[in-house]
């Protein structure tokens, strides 16, 4: 056997061909990554959702102007920040005491340090709120199934930017790749109902959102009951703008059953129930 | 002073004759530019990612540049055998170490500007504003943080005598520095005996590099760090700049220099 | 006759790792002067300890005992090679540099004033002939070029006391006739030139006096009328003294 190098090349070559030939169509299988149809998921595989949880704590940095714990800072339970926010719950006091992590300086060098970092507890404002947003649109990209991305960030850009087109489009796009998800259509309800005043498609998206929710397994039901009052709540203020009612009282009952502060609610109840007289039914319909 | 300035007129001469910089420069206004024209949201006003990607490909570039550069100088110097002529002449080791030190430190120091610059340029277009005095302390707080990472460098480059390990061993150095610096002692806490005590004397002898780290202050607009404690940083990076020579120092003054 | 060179006693030891850091002895107790005005061979087989006597002058590597000093100053003292100048045997210049900036360079170091450094660049590339190539990169010129820039490097300061390491090392012989007139012309001028060759016949011609080192020891020292005395030429002499009897080349 006497090879010249230049026919080793060809058989080579020819070798690559016939062997590529043959594996492309199982090789296809061998990971998921390669079957990914964004850039992200082609270069990252699965560890691009460990990016997007990053790039959602960043938009939630650049909420606090830096001011944010590290991992080394941070106690247990103390994530929430932007998802209370985006669920229009102003922070309490306690909260801002909770936000107190730095503390005391454990000695000269922590306390030198300080001068050095963000040390104020500060919230964007004044249409600064727009900073998150890039962070929420690559946690988006990275991780399509993250619903927290497409809600909060709807929210900034109703609620604090006054976009909100842009907030129905990320919702829509939300709702595309997370079609079941009631979080969503709760958050898309509000952009109609409360930005757009169109009551109609409102409610159509709301109560869609109760229907996906009811199909949820009893026991994420149970974990998930906020949003849920959230939602009959919200049909229920949403029917008594209507004038729908007896509608209004029966979605506002049902709220009462999940919500902590069901006295509040019954106030509800009953300044409707003054305001309709005698239409009110005296049990509640079935919701579905 | 004369030998010194000398010495590190040289230095300077071979960064900005190297590609190095320019390579780098090149990357970060690409990435930057790149990131800028990013549309989110079709909001035109965001900025502030744009100088948070800026700002870190600054610091990764900058720390490259004085880390490489000073890492071979005095390797190059002995492998070159440039070394011979120069200590032939009036020329102590000392000299050499300072002036080795001076010309990675200014030839960084021009690169920071031309950097800065850049960075200003870049998020002054797109937001309208030019905070000056929030840049210049970022700026020479950056360069402070430098200084004790090029003397330490040069300290690295004595013993260790490929480039390569200086500059590997002294990136992973100032990497941890900069994300646990501030963190170790909490760190500390949570460990048993003796890693507690080691972790504890740890964190009170190394240089705390976290402190030059102005980024935040830049990136969200939170105005001026007080200028007694710029001046106390400076001081205390003076120290280790000033620690880490001399320990270079102790080092090279006795190394024998075969021809 | 004033003594500019001078070492007593010099020994230099070190710990091998080819020997398994064994201690060897590089020099056993040299006692060197050299006058001034002197043009000065040192030779010596190679490992016969002249390379470290180099070193050892120009502050390269510690001695371990005796004493070593330049114009009366120790060799410890920067300040004692202020007034030398130091050709290596290789050229070992900033490549990134002009033959201009290089010089310039070197100025600085001995702080000549601008002007003064301005005249002394331009006499010096005038002597090495390389007016033509002062603005391009060393890394640019042949070895010869090279050369020349080290020789140019080497008489910046105008130094009394001139030590070459093979000077003529690879040189062509145009390039070796050029340094023969340079060492001639410093000795004119009253400088002091001490070198190192293995060219035994160039020794010859230009040293007032030779050394002649081997094993670390002085083994002989004197005028080259001297030292040749009752032999044939330098070269014979040299090999009697080192030990080789017969020259193994014909």
């Amino acid at each position: 056997m006497n090879f010249s190098p230049l026919s080793l090349l060809v058989v080579l070559l020819a070798l690559a061909f016939t062997l590529a030939t043959n594996l492309m169509p199982t090789a296809g299988n061998w990971s998921q990554r390669a079957k990914s149809d964004n850039l992200f998921g082609m270069v990252f595989g699965d560890g691009r959702k460990l990016f997007a949880n990053h790039f959602f704590t960043m938009a939630d940095v650049y909420f606090h102007s830096g001011y944010y714990p590290s991992v080394f800072d941070q106690k247990s339970g103390e994530e929430k920040e932007i998802i209370s926010a985006s669920h229009g719950r102003k922070e309490t006091e306690e909260d801002e005491k909770n936000e107190d992590f730095l503390g005391r300086p454990k000695d000269w060098i922590d306390a030198f340090g300080r001068n050095f970092r963000i040390t104020r507890h500060t919230h964007l404002e004044n249409h600064n709120e727009r900073e998150i947003l890039p962070w929420l649109r690559l946690a988006a990209d990275l991780d399509p199934n993250k619903i927290e991305t497409y809600t909060v960030g709807a929210f900034f850009l109703r609620e604090h930017l006054g976009r909100a087109d842009q907030a129905e489009a990320f919702l829509r796009e939300g709702l595309r790749n997370n079609p079941d998800s009631a979080e969503i259509l709760f958050e898309l309800g509000r952009v109609y109902h409360e930005s757009n005043h169109n009551l109609d498609r409102a409610r159509n998206v709301w109560q869609l959102g109760v229907k996906k929710f009811l199909l949820r397994a009893p026991d994420q039901q149970k974990e998930d009951k906020l949003l849920f009052e959230e939602l009959v709540a919200n049909l229920g203020r949403l029917e008594d703008e209507a004038g729908n009612y007896p509608a209004a009282i029966n979605w506002l009952r049902a709220a009462q059953k999940v919500s902590p502060a069901p006295d509040a609610l019954q106030r509800q109840i009953d300044d409707i129930q003054k305001k309709a007289g005698a239409q009110v039914p005296a049990t509640p319909a079935k919701l579905y | 002073m004369n030998k010194i300035f000398a010495l590190a007129g040289v230095v300077i001469k071979e960064l900005y004759r190297r590609k190095d910089f320019y390579v780098l420069f090149v990357l970060t206004a690409l990435l930057t530019l790149a990131a800028g024209a990013v549309n989110f949201f079709h909001d035109d006003k965001i900025v502030r990612y744009v100088k948070d990607i800026c700002l870190l490909l600054i610091w990764v570039s900058a720390l490259v540049i004085s880390v490489v550069t000073t890492a071979r100088q005095i390797p190059a110097e002995r492998e070159a055998r440039t070394i011979f002529p120069l200590l032939a002449k009036p020329v102590s080791r000392w000299h050499v170490i300072v002036g080795k030190f001076l010309g990675c430190w200014l030839a960084t120091g021009v690169a920071l500007v031309v950097f800065y610059f850049f960075f200003a340029a870049i998020t002054g277009s797109k937001e309208q504003i030019w905070p000056w005095g929030a840049y210049l302390e970022a700026v020479w707080m950056h360069w402070v943080m430098l200084a004790i990472v090029i003397a330490m460098v040069l300290l690295g480059s004595i013993y260790f005598a490929a480039p390569s390990s200086t500059s590997t061993i002294t990136i992973i150095v100032v990497g941890g520095v900069l994300l646990l610096g501030t963190h170790l002692n909490t760190i500390a806490l949570q460990q048993p005996q003796p890693m507690q005590s080691i972790l504890a004397t740890v964190y009170f002898l190394m240089p705390h590099l976290e402190w030059y780290d102005l980024r935040d202050f830049v990136v969200y607009d939170m105005g001026l760090v007080p200028v007694r404690a710029v001046a106390l940083a400076t001081l205390y990076g003076a120290v280790w700049t000033a620690i880490f020579l001399l320990l270079a120092w102790f080092g090279f003054r006795r190394k024998s220099l075969n021809t | 006759m004033t003594a500019i060179l001078r070492t007593e006693k010099l020994r230099v030891e070190y710990r091998s790792r080819e020997m398994r850091q064994q201690t060897k002895v590089a020099l056993a107790g040299l006692d060197l002067e050299v006058g001034a005005g002197e043009v000065f061979g040192f030779l010596g087989p190679n490992g016969a300890g002249k390379t470290t006597t180099m070193n050892i002058l120009l502050g390269f590597v510690p001695l371990t005992s005796g004493s070593a000093s330049l114009f009366g100053i120790d060799v410890r003292q920067p300040i004692a090679r202020q007034r030398i100048g130091y050709l290596p045997e290789l050229t070992y210049y900033y490549k990134f540099l002009t033959a201009e900036e290089l010089l310039r360079f070197y100025a600085k170091i001995f702080g000549l004033a601008r002007h003064e450094a301005d005249q002394r660049i331009a006499e010096l590339l005038k002597l090495v002939e390389l007016e033509h190539a002062a603005k391009r990169p060393i890394k640019s010129y042949s070895k010869g070029m090279q050369q020349r820039v080290g020789l140019a490097q080497s008489l910046i300061n105008n130094p009394d006391l001139l030590i070459l390491d093979e000077p003529t090392s690879g040189l062509d012989p145009l390039g070796r006739m050029k340094v023969r007139e340079i060492i001639q012309r410093l000795k004119e001028q009253g400088k002091t030139v001490f070198f190192s060759s293995h060219e035994l016949g160039e020794v010859e011609t230009v040293c007032d006096r030779v050394a002649i080192v081997h094993q670390g020891e002085l083994k002989a020292v004197g005028t080259v009328a001297e030292i040749t005395a009752g032999h044939e030429n330098l070269e014979k002499a040299f090999l009697k003294i080192v030990g080789v009897q017969n020259s193994p080349l014909p």
